[in-house]
Formats: C-alpha cells, sequence, structure tokens
C-alpha cells in the first residue's frame, strides 16, 4: 500500500485533473447546493476550483445513489408503429464510464461491501461498483448522531474505499488501498508520507479500534420470536407515519420494485427504490397484505437491519451513520430501538 | 418559575390522567420528548400511569390529527372486515389540539373520517411552533446539542458555545401567518385562550411569487422539487392524506412515474397539494417533517388563497357548511372560461 | 414528412391538443359542427366523457406529461347539466387547477376550459380556433412533460 502526504492546495489540483477525464461527484454543501443535484439528491459535481471540504458526518445523500441508482433502466423497447424492432426488449448498453465519488465517511464506505452481500450476483450493481472509484475522508471528529463504533465499524477506518484521506499535520495522509485507487492516482507527482506520520495514523486507529461485536454477537443469540413479540414495537407502530424518509437517506436499504414507463411509444423498465414502510410494498395480488398495519411494517424495518440481514450475511445492515436519526420526522432512534431489542428476554 | 409550555405540560398530564382513569377515553395522544434536540415522539398513551411522559413544547411540530382515524380503530373491539359495528358507544379517544389541528378535525369528522362524539379534544392556544430547521440554519456548521426553551426566547447550546434567540424569530413561517391560533373545537382546555392574530396579509408568500413572470415561477418550481427524493413524507404526516391506494400507487394507468424524475417529482406535488384544496389548514406538518427542507407548503397556501378569495371559505372553520369542493353557488367566478367576456385568470 | 420532423422543426410544427368533451353538450357541439361543415383546425384529438365533471387533474397532468401541447375541457353551459350539477362542481375544481398551474409557470393557454352546448356548432369551432392558435403562440409544450430518452443517459 503507498501512503502519500497531500497539502490542500494538491488535493484540489487532483480533482481538478480527475475531472478533465472522468465525471467527479462530491457532496453538496448547503441547501443552494443541495437545490441544484448533479446525480441524486445530495451530490454535485466536483471541478476542483473551488477548495474540496467535506462536512462532519455523513453526506446529504447516501453513496448508494451511485451504485443503486434511482432509478436503473434495465430494458429499453419501442411501442412505435412501423418500428421492425416493436416489442423486443432490449438490454441498455452498459455503462462503463469512470466515475469518482469524493468526499464519503467511513460509515457510507461500508455501507457499499454491505450492499455488496445482497447484490452481489446483480449485473447492474456490480457494473456500477466496477466503474465507481471511491475516495473518502476518515473522521476525525463526530456528530452526535454517529454511532458507527456501534455497528461493527469505525470513524477512522477505510474498508470499502479506494483511496482514504485521514488528517495530518498540514494536509492529508492519502493510503491508496486498491488498483483501482492506483489507476486514479497514476501519473501524479507526490511526496510520499513520512514514516512518523504514518506511525501516529496508525496509532489514532489503535486508540480508536472500533468494529465492535459485542452487540451484533448480544442480538445474535436473542430468540427471533422474542423480538418480534416485543411489546416495544406498540409505540414505535402508533408513532410511525411510515413515510418513507428514513429508507430512502438509508445507505443501506436496498429494497427496490420494477415498473414500466412508456412515452410516446418509447418504453423503459425500470427499477427504483421501495420502501418497505409503504403498504403496496407487501401487497398481494390476492388483496391480501401479510404487512397491513402500521406495527407491522415498522417492525419489518428494523428486524431486517438487526435481526434477519445478519443470519443471512454476518453483519448489521445498518453502519451507524444516523441520518435516520436525524431526519425521521416522528423521531424514531434505531439507537433507542436497538437498545430496547437488547433488553427482550 | 415554570414557564408557560411546562404549565401547559403539566395540566396536560393531570388532564390526561383523569380522563384514562375515569374511563372516559381509551387513549390520548399527545407528545413526549425526543432523543435530540428541537425533537418530540407522538404517543399514544393508554394507561393512565404512563400519563407522565407526555409533554408540550414548542418543537410540537407534527400535526396530531394525522394519528386520530388510525387510534379511533385501534381501540374499538377487534372484529373481521365484513362483522357489523357493535351496538352501543364505541370508545373515544383524547387529542391535544391546536387551531389548526382542530380545524383539520373538522374537516375530517365533515369527510366522515371521525366521528365526533368520539373524540375528547384537549385544546391549547398555539403560540406558534418553532421550526427545526431555521434555528440549524442559524447555527450553519455548528452542531446543537441542546435547546433550552424560555416563554419568549430559545437557549441553543453546543460544543463551545451557547447563544440566545429570539424565539418568535424561529417560529415556522405558517404559524408566523396564522390567523386562528386557537382551537375551534374545546372539550377540555388547557392553559389560557389564545386570540386570533391580525394579519393584514397572510399570503405575502404567495403574492411575492404570482407578481413574477412565469418563466420565473417556472424556475421556482423545478429548484425548489429538485431535491425531492419521493419518500411521501410530506403526504404521510398530513391528517387530509388518508386513501387506501395513493395516485401515486396506481400502476393503470400510472399517472405519475414512481421514480426520480424532475416531471414525475413536479406532478407528483401539484397532484398532492391539488387534493387538498379547500381542505387544508396550513398546519405546516408537510414541510417541517421533510428530510430535504422543501418548502411545499406554498402550493397549498396558493390553493387556501384562491378557495379563500373565490369561494369565501377557510377550511374547518364552518363545521355545519360543506367543504368548498363538495358544493357550489349558481354565480361562481368563472372569468377562466375561455368563451366568457374578458376571460383570463380566475380572481383577478 | 416524417413525425419526427414534426416536433422538431418550427415552422411546420402543428399542435397537439387533447379535448376532453362532455358526451351531453359538447361532444354533440362537435358534432354539429362537423355536419354543419363549420371549419376548425385539425389539431385537437377528442375523448368523450360523460360529464365534465368526471375530468379529474390525474387526466389532464397525465396528459400534459404524455406531451400535450394543450388541453381543452368542455362541457355543459351552466345549468344545462344533464347530470344536474357535475359541471358546477367541476368549475370550481378547474378554476383552483387552473391557477395552481399558472402558480407553478405553466404557460397561460396551455390548459384551457369553455362551455359549449349541443346546439353551438359554430361556437365549437370557434373555441377550437382560439385555442389552437394560443397554444400555437406557445410553441411545444415543455414544462411538466416526460421524456424517456433523456433519461436513460442519467
Amino acid at each position: 500500500m503507498k501512503v502519500f502526504k497531500i497539502s490542500q492546495a494538491e488535493l484540489d489540483n487532483m480533482v481538478a485533473l480527475w475531472s478533465q477525464s472522468r465525471k467527479v461527484y462530491r457532496p453538496a454543501v448547503g441547501r443552494q447546493q443541495q437545490a441544484q443535484p448533479d446525480y441524486g439528491p445530495g451530490w454535485r459535481k466536483a471541478e476542483g476550483a473551488s477548495p474540496l471540504t467535506v462536512p462532519i458526518g455523513p453526506a446529504a445523500g447516501s453513496v448508494k445513489t451511485f451504485l443503486f441508482p434511482q432509478p436503473e433502466t434495465m430494458m429499453t423497447y419501442s411501442l412505435k408503429t412501423g418500428d421492425p424492432d416493436r416489442g423486443l426488449m432490449k438490454e441498455p448498453a452498459k455503462l462503463t464510464e469512470s466515475q469518482v465519488v469524493v468526499g464519503l465517511r467511513p460509515c457510507d464506505a461500508r455501507s457499499v461491501l454491505l450492499n455488496n452481500l445482497p447484490f452481489r450476483e446483480d449485473p447492474f450493481y456490480q457494473a456500477n461498483l466496477e466503474r465507481t472509484v471511491f475516495v473518502g475522508f476518515t473522521c476525525d471528529e463526530s456528530l452526535s448522531t454517529c454511532f458507527c463504533e456501534q455497528m461493527g465499524g469505525s470513524p477512522l477506518d477505510s474498508d470499502g474505499l479506494d483511496i482514504a484521506f485521514s488528517r495530518a499535520e498540514n494536509g492529508y495522509l492519502a493510503e491508496i488501498l486498491t488498483p483501482k485507487g492506483e489507476e486514479l492516482m497514476a501519473g501524479l507527482n507526490l511526496a510520499p508520507a513520512a514514516n512518523s506520520d504514518i506511525t501516529a495514523l496508525a496509532d489514532r486507529r489503535k486508540e480508536r479500534p472500533g468494529k465492535d461485536t459485542a452487540i451484533l454477537n448480544t442480538m445474535q443469540g436473542k430468540d427471533l420470536n422474542k423480538l418480534y413479540e416485543a411489546p416495544l414495537w406498540q409505540p414505535l407502530g402508533d408513532s410511525c407515519i411510515n413515510c418513507g424518509a428514513c429508507t430512502f437517506i438509508c445507505p443501506t436499504c436496498y429494497c427496490f420494485d420494477i415498473q414500466d414507463e412508456v412515452v410516446k411509444g418509447s418504453g423503459r423498465r425500470i427499477r427504483y427504490w421501495d420502501s418497505c414502510m409503504f403498504p403496496l410494498y407487501s401487497l398481494h395480488t390476492t388483496g391480501h397484505n401479510p404487512r397491513g398495519r402500521k406495527l407491522q411494517r415498522t417492525r419489518n424495518r428494523f428486524m431486517h437491519k438487526l435481526k434477519y440481514f445478519p443470519e443471512r450475511f454476518g453483519p448489521f445492515s445498518c453502519v451507524g451513520c444516523g441520518r435516520c436519526v436525524q431526519d425521521c420526522p416522528v423521531n424514531i432512534d434505531i439507537r433507542e430501538v436497538m437498545a430496547d431489542l437488547l433488553t427482550v428476554e | 418559575m415554570p414557564t408557560i409550555n411546562e404549565k401547559i405540560s403539566e395540566e396536560i398530564r393531570a388532564q390526561a390522567k383523569k380522563l384514562l382513569a375515569e374511563g372516559t377515553v381509551a387513549a390520548v395522544i399527545g407528545y413526549a420528548s425526543g432523543s435530540l434536540p428541537m425533537t418530540v415522539k407522538p404517543l399514544v398513551v393508554r394507561r393512565p400511569e404512563d400519563c407522565g411522559k407526555l409533554l408540550w413544547n414548542t418543537f410540537c411540530v407534527l400535526n396530531l390529527a394525522n394519528f386520530l382515524p388510525e387510534v379511533l380503530k385501534s381501540v374499538e373491539p377487534p372484529r373481521g372486515p365484513r362483522d357489523p359495528k357493535p351496538e352501543g358507544p364505541l370508545p373515544k379517544v383524547a387529542i391535544m389540539a391546536t387551531g389548526c389541528w382542530s380545524r383539520n378535525i373538522v374537516v375530517q369528522i365533515q369527510e366522515h373520517q371521525v366521528e365526533r362524539e368520539r373524540v375528547v379534544v384537549m385544546g391549547v392556544g398555539s403560540r406558534g411552533m418553532v421550526s427545526r430547521r431555521k434555528v440549524e440554519a442559524l447555527f450553519a456548521g455548528r452542531e446543537i446539542l441542546a435547546v433550552e426553551e424560555l416563554d419568549h426566547d430559545l437557549i441553543v447550546r453546543g460544543s463551545g458555545f451557547e447563544e440566545k434567540i429570539n424565539r418568535w424569530s424561529v417560529v415556522r413561517d405558517n404559524c408566523q401567518t396564522c390567523t386562528h391560533p386557537d382551537p375551534l373545537l374545546v372539550d377540555v382546555r388547557i392553559g389560557e385562550p389564545v386570540s386570533d392574530r391580525k394579519n393584514p396579509n397572510p399570503f405575502k408568500q404567495v403574492d411575492e411569487l404570482e407578481a413574477k413572470s412565469a418563466a420565473e415561477r417556472w424556475g421556482w418550481f423545478t429548484s425548489e422539487f429538485a431535491t425531492c427524493i419521493r419518500c411521501y413524507a410530506c403526504r404521510n404526516a398530513c391528517p387530509l392524506c388518508y386513501c387506501p391506494t395513493c395516485f401515486v400507487d396506481d400502476a393503470k394507468p400510472q399517472w405519475v412515474g414512481k421514480s426520480l424524475d424532475a416531471t414525475d417529482t413536479g406532478l407528483f406535488h401539484v397532484m398532492r397539494a391539488y387534493h387538498c384544496a379547500g381542505r387544508c389548514t396550513d398546519c405546516g406538518a408537510c414541510e417541517s417533517v421533510c428530510p430535504m427542507g422543501i418548502n411545499m407548503r406554498l402550493l397549498t397556501k396558493k390553493l387556501n388563497k384562491d378557495v379563500l378569495n373565490l369561494y369565501g371559505i377557510e377550511a374547518g372553520m364552518q363545521p355545519d357548511s360543506p367543504l368548498p369542493l363538495t358544493t357550489y353557488k349558481i354565480n361562481d367566478p368563472q372569468k377562466f372560461i375561455v368563451t366568457e367576456a374578458g376571460a383570463g385568470k380566475e380572481g383577478e | 414528412m416524417t413525425s419526427k420532423t414534426n416536433e422538431t422543426s418550427q415552422t411546420n410544427w402543428e399542435p397537439k391538443i387533447i379535448a376532453f368533451l362532455c358526451n351531453w353538450c359538447s361532444y354533440a357541439g362537435a358534432d354539429l359542427a362537423g355536419v354543419s361543415r363549420f371549419q376548425y383546425p385539425p389539431n385537437i384529438r377528442i375523448v368523450r366523457v360523460p360529464c365534465s365533471g368526471r375530468v379529474s387533474e390525474n387526466m389532464i397532468l397525465s396528459a400534459l406529461k404524455s406531451g400535450a401541447d394543450g388541453i381543452l375541457v368542455s362541457g355543459c353551459h351552466p345549468g344545462d347539466c344533464h347530470y344536474i350539477s357535475g359541471n358546477y362542481f367541476a368549475r370550481r375544481r378547474f378554476a383552483l387547477l387552473g391557477n395552481l398551474l399558472d402558480f407553478i409557470g405553466i404557460e397561460p393557454g396551455r390548459v384551457n376550459f369553455s362551455w359549449v352546448s349541443a346546439a353551438e356548432g359554430e361556437q365549437f369551432a370557434e373555441v377550437v380556433r382560439t385555442v389552437t392558435e394560443k397554444v400555437k403562440e406557445l410553441g411545444p409544450a415543455t414544462r411538466l412533460v416526460k421524456k424517456i430518452e433523456a433519461m436513460q443517459a442519467a
């Protein structure tokens, strides 16, 4: 692994250089920028002209939008009269154009790995993963709503990133972690980091080891049926309004639905974000809905993240970014739900 | 000395406990404290001993009437979808209500979603609710860790700072322009009544936009809704939105596409607002719950303005008269009809 | 001439206008215009509805979304509704919808409302002429129109 020492000016030059040959995105900062998104809500094109600032805590938009776009075109077709290919489903050309996402935090980087578990054989997710380079920043400061360490992550972690920037004296240490990262840095004339800087970072990581699996282990030991029938769901079901805010801002919610859209004879089959909070999500063709009540839907989201997903794949399906904690209209706090679940006997 | 809202909270707890203990109501809909500064949790209390959790403060932005039909249903004895309604009166539910929320309950009664005799309204005069976003905007880049509420000020604390700000300056736009802060329906009065406010022009924001050109308004519309993530929090926080199947979920015909497309998002917001025409009380819940901070309330405010100007009706103010779109007058204005002499924009 | 040049070249462009006509008056009015051989522009595509009260905002917006350059909704004159009061209710709804669409910046003249009776063949032709002229002046619709091709690249 190569480690470079990089100043803020060098970082901005690098972003400028990258943006000449690829699309580079960074988090939108402030309301005005968020109102003019370039890629999904919350992301802006980075040109390197202005200094790159990464807000404390997770970016406004989660990184899943690059790998699991809203919407993803799966098929296209024509319904025009006289078109020889009328009614033929065609796969759209796979996007191969490289894109760089700059400024994600370790929580979002980890979500890329977690979503890769259910999507490991998904051609669309894999194609997007292939063409995206993640340049992240480890966290020196965190928000009061951050809880990545409880969920098995760490603020200084670099898992899931191609290049990880960490604060050092007068600039950053850039760790080049993958071949994709090396390719991006190729041809740049940069100073290798001093050993003292590298050890300082390693020491900081030792001080905050994170990656706590104690909660995960306790949760794994709980009986699913007891958790399912715990009284704690009643007040949550009462207060939840069943909007999809938590699922859409969540970096690890990956449920989708598929629909066809036709305008003036050209059609496409798209996959778009769905939410287990919506009654339609679980509605059967017969009219029966196994999760017909609010309580059942609210319960499903937390049980999926904290119990079903770990049983199937190992880790929690939550990275502790705290976006849902900040933005839930009725202040349902996953940290409180988790604490309550851990007390269920 | 306790603040006004602390006194109100105390009264709410006492009254709720009394109503539950006497068996007058089966549940009380109110608020409990939240896990973050400036947040509260809606809470349904079903046992007198849980009433201690209830509170009232200046951050109660979500409209509790939204929960009323569902809670009413939850306290009924369980029965199948085809079983007849049980004989005798059904259990009652008590609910906290300010001016706009009580008007929403009136609309719910007019639309037969709620039966008046099953609701006990605990009326609270509203002093205006604070917009969390406005406070956060004042402290951009600094995380707020605690906010203490005084009668006329807020004390905002974070790591390394403590500032006092005027409460009214960060009250939500809809509360600042509100003219009927006191509840219309009151079964149990909490605190002191608040008198109607005089507001020379409650539709100032709408007027400002109307004065612009069509191109400028289109520019405003497209940029305002560009950040929408289609989470439907605005729809689900609204006490008027109770359709079992929303028009966005119709697949055949598909009125609105469901992914992030500027046209689909715009259409969703126009239709959502339009469905609230003549029913919206400008409670501001939609705007308060939006995770992206979109000011979609301006659309319903525009409709409220037209309904008032053209038909002289404010939603929920007249429990005994029909809703504006379920009635008509023979001589309703119709300048918008192209064949009319002097045809043009309606209401000008 | 292919439909593509039809849409793109401004000089040859002819608007498509969707007309929702009530079965009892305006549709019959259009019929009368036809049998009486009153000339009117061939730009309208008629959708027959039982009553102007049947026309919901979903239909109007859906037509705009699908690329209609103009909309005309026409029903019986107030007082003449076959269902007694359908158009009175419609009138309130259309007034509010028209104003809301104007508010968000849809050009005035894109969405039009009229009353035409079964006996008013000439008036129907006149309404279509007025509406077509207005829409022609505005040019092809772009606002609230869904474009699929443009989306695929995103």
